[in-house]
């Protein structure tokens, strides 16, 4: 039982939290409630507490979502991101889980100092390295084009440590076992040690999905086609055309932080326990 | 030829000093439950390990049915495991769990499901049949484990401590139904255990290992009646053999604190050519405090105070000092004494065993 005391320090405790949070959420509804308004309502309720409330439900209420998914591509490149997203979850849980496997599971000569120069890995800086990837990419041919873009993506030092970290606390004995089911080393990697880690697998999974949504400078130094944009890109370019209104700029911001929200809504819980935990009590 | 052979086997891993595995040589016939006991890392497992090809083997040749399989891979050698921690699958329901291999081997749907209903039947799972094995108690989980194997139909059964991670109880029940697996089954069974309770009551033959080394492998009432030397006896049996060091001159047999006994004639001409410093041994059951025995080898009636007492019920257990060791008498439940009493016994003369003092090897058993 808490005392009064403690009691009322709970209360006051979840006050300021309450208003923390909405010091930090003031911004998102101000860009919510203003992406429906044209520009000069937007600046006649600047001042007021108008400039947190969403405008009557009207006609014209949806204008600056209606113009910004008709009038440009925007939406094809919310559609290119997902999908650039989906191929890099896909073949980066295969490529960076295959290699921690291997430095979990596999016995081979200097294993351990492989897994430091791997952590080391990250220690360097992306922006440091796009270079010598433009550089191959563009030596190679492949730039504006989305294997030249997915290439060098799908490796991610952090998230082969990531697997690793898991993979380590598996039981060797399921593997062996498995190997008297007739089940081949691959086989096992895809039905039972993915399976049986689907902390991390969602957690990389995720991890992922907000590198490409969030990515900027890697697209926009491969990608010169505007079919093959992402969102990111996109909303700099329309932001940045004198033609946008101040109502659409904010709707283009709102449409970029749905599903991001949603993702983080969705997997809170496994990013959290991706992160701090080493799965070894999964199952 | 025997069904499974291990000749000269050996094992040494890399920058290890001495061989965890030594020229073990052992053939066991089919349909055999035969069990490998010793004391952690006496390299029973890793020997099992080797049969099952999870380890290579350093040196020796090992057979399965007529081919030998030293170079094969673990799925190509016709066997199934029961591990130590059951390594179930733990994101299948026990019924996949079950049927896993045989769907991959490319048995047909239908057949697959029969074995399954056969093992969850034989094995009591019917009301876990769909769920996963988190949801499993200890016991249920070693069942599933064991349903895994028996479904396969393979010719040799592992078993690493199946049962060391359950309860007392839940251990002496499914030890019965192991037993009663095999004798259904037939299979061939190779046990590990560091339980010698286990393999007496289960194994038709028990190879008793120290060191890497097998020490003596035979029926389990033959290691217990005769041990081939001092680890075997002690290892063996329950509470562990009393052991003595003696000085034996022609028919007497002078105690570490003086004490002396006569040798019967039998015992005495046998010792004839040991005569010296020996290690006496004898089973808590051989040493007597009932009247009957007592009046037979009254010439040597020994006292001791009791000090302490193991009640079991059906028999309990007496602790003594006597001749520099501490002693254990095992009595019936009409022969309980109390801390303190004064307590007359007698060595069933017959029953001792002796032990050189260098090789602790059992000169009777030569």
């Amino acid at each position: 039982m808490l005392t009064k005391k403690q009691k009322t320090a709970n209360w006051i405790l979840v006050i300021i939290l309450l208003i923390a949070s909405l010091f930090f959420l003031f911004p998102v509804i101000w860009m919510l409630a203003n992406s429906f308004k044209g520009d000069a309502a937007i600046t006649a309720d600047m001042n007021t507490i108008k400039a947190f409330i969403p405008p009557a439900l009207s006609g014209n209420f949806f204008d600056n979502y209606i113009t910004i998914l008709t009038d440009t591509k925007f939406l094809k490149y919310m559609v290119n991101t997902l999908f650039y997203a989906a191929i890099l979850i896909v073949l980066g849980i295969i490529v960076n889980g295959l290699a921690g496997y291997a430095l979990a599971k596999i016995k081979f000569p200097f294993r351990e100092r492989w897994v430091l120069i791997i952590l080391l890995l990250q220690i360097v800086p992306m922006e440091t390295i796009l270079t010598i990837h433009f550089l191959m990419i563009a030596k190679v041919g492949l730039l504006n084009t989305v294997i030249g873009y997915i290439l060098p993506m799908i490796v991610n030092p952090f998230n082969i440590f990531l697997f690793r970290q898991v993979f380590i606390s598996l039981p060797d004995d399921v593997y062996e076992a498995a190997q008297l089911d007739f089940c081949g080393p691959l086989k096992y990697f895809f039905t039972m040690v993915l399976p049986m880690s689907k902390t991390v697998v969602a957690t990389v999974s995720v991890f992922t999905f907000l590198n490409v949504w969030n990515d900027y400078l890697w697209p926009s130094l491969v990608f010169t086609s505007s079919d093959l944009l992402t969102a990111q890109i996109g909303l700099n370019s329309i932001t940045s055309n004198d033609n946008t209104t101040m109502g659409q700029t904010l709707a283009v911001i709102t449409l970029i932080t749905i599903p991001v929200i949603i993702i983080y809504s969705l997997f809170s819980k496994q990013i959290v326990e991706g992160v701090t935990s080493t799965g070894s009590k999964e199952g | 030829m025997s069904f499974i052979e291990l000749k000269k086997i050996n094992k040494k891993y890399e920058n290890a000093e001495r061989n965890s595995v030594t020229d073990f040589t052992l053939n066991i016939e089919e349909k055999e439950f035969i069990a490998f006991v010793g004391p952690s890392g006496c390299g029973k497992s890793t020997t099992l390990r080797m049969i099952a090809g999870f380890e290579e083997i350093t040196g020796g040749d090992l057979y399965i049915d007529g081919k030998r399989v030293n170079e094969t891979a673990p799925k190509d050698r016709g066997i199934a495991m029961v591990f130590q921690n059951y390594a179930l699958y733990p994101h299948m329901t026990v019924e996949k769990n079950i049927g896993y291999g045989l769907k991959n081997m490319k048995v047909p749907a239908e057949e697959i499901k029969k074995k399954v209903d056969w093992a969850v039947d034989i094995l009591g799972l019917e009301e876990y049949r769909y769920r996963k094995p988190k949801n499993l108690s200890g016991g249920q989980r070693q069942r599933v484990a064991l349903g895994r194997a028996i479904v396969k139909n393979q010719k040799v059964f592992l078993m690493d401590e199946p049962l060391s991670n359950l309860d007392a109880k839940l251990r002496v029940s499914m030890r019965n139904e192991i037993s009663k697996l095999h004798r259904q089954l037939g299979t061939t069974t190779i046990y590990v255990t560091h339980d010698q309770v286990e393999a007496m009551t289960m194994a038709d033959r028990i190879v008793i290992m120290k060191d890497g080394v097998m020490q003596q492998v035979g029926k389990p009432m033959d290691l217990y009646e005769h041990p081939i030397n001092k680890f075997v006896a002690g290892f063996i049996g329950s509470p562990q053999m009393n052991f003595y060091n003696v000085t034996v001159k022609g028919e007497e047999m002078t105690f570490e604190d003086g004490k002396k006994i006569t040798l019967p004639d039998v015992v005495a001409e046998r010792l004839s050519d040991h005569q010296g410093e020996l290690i006496m041994g004898i089973r808590g059951e051989d040493i007597k405090v009932d009247e009957q025995n007592r009046e037979l080898y009254k010439a040597n009636v020994q006292q001791a105070i009791v000090e302490n007492t193991e009640v079991m019920g059906n028999e309990n257990n007496l602790y003594f000092t006597y001749g520099g060791s501490l002693t254990v008498a095992r009595v019936s439940k009409y022969e309980l004494s109390q801390m303190g009493d004064k307590l007359e016994f007698v060595f069933s003369p017959t029953k001792m065993h002796f032990f050189d003092k260098e090789t602790e090897e059992n000169i009777l058993e030569k």
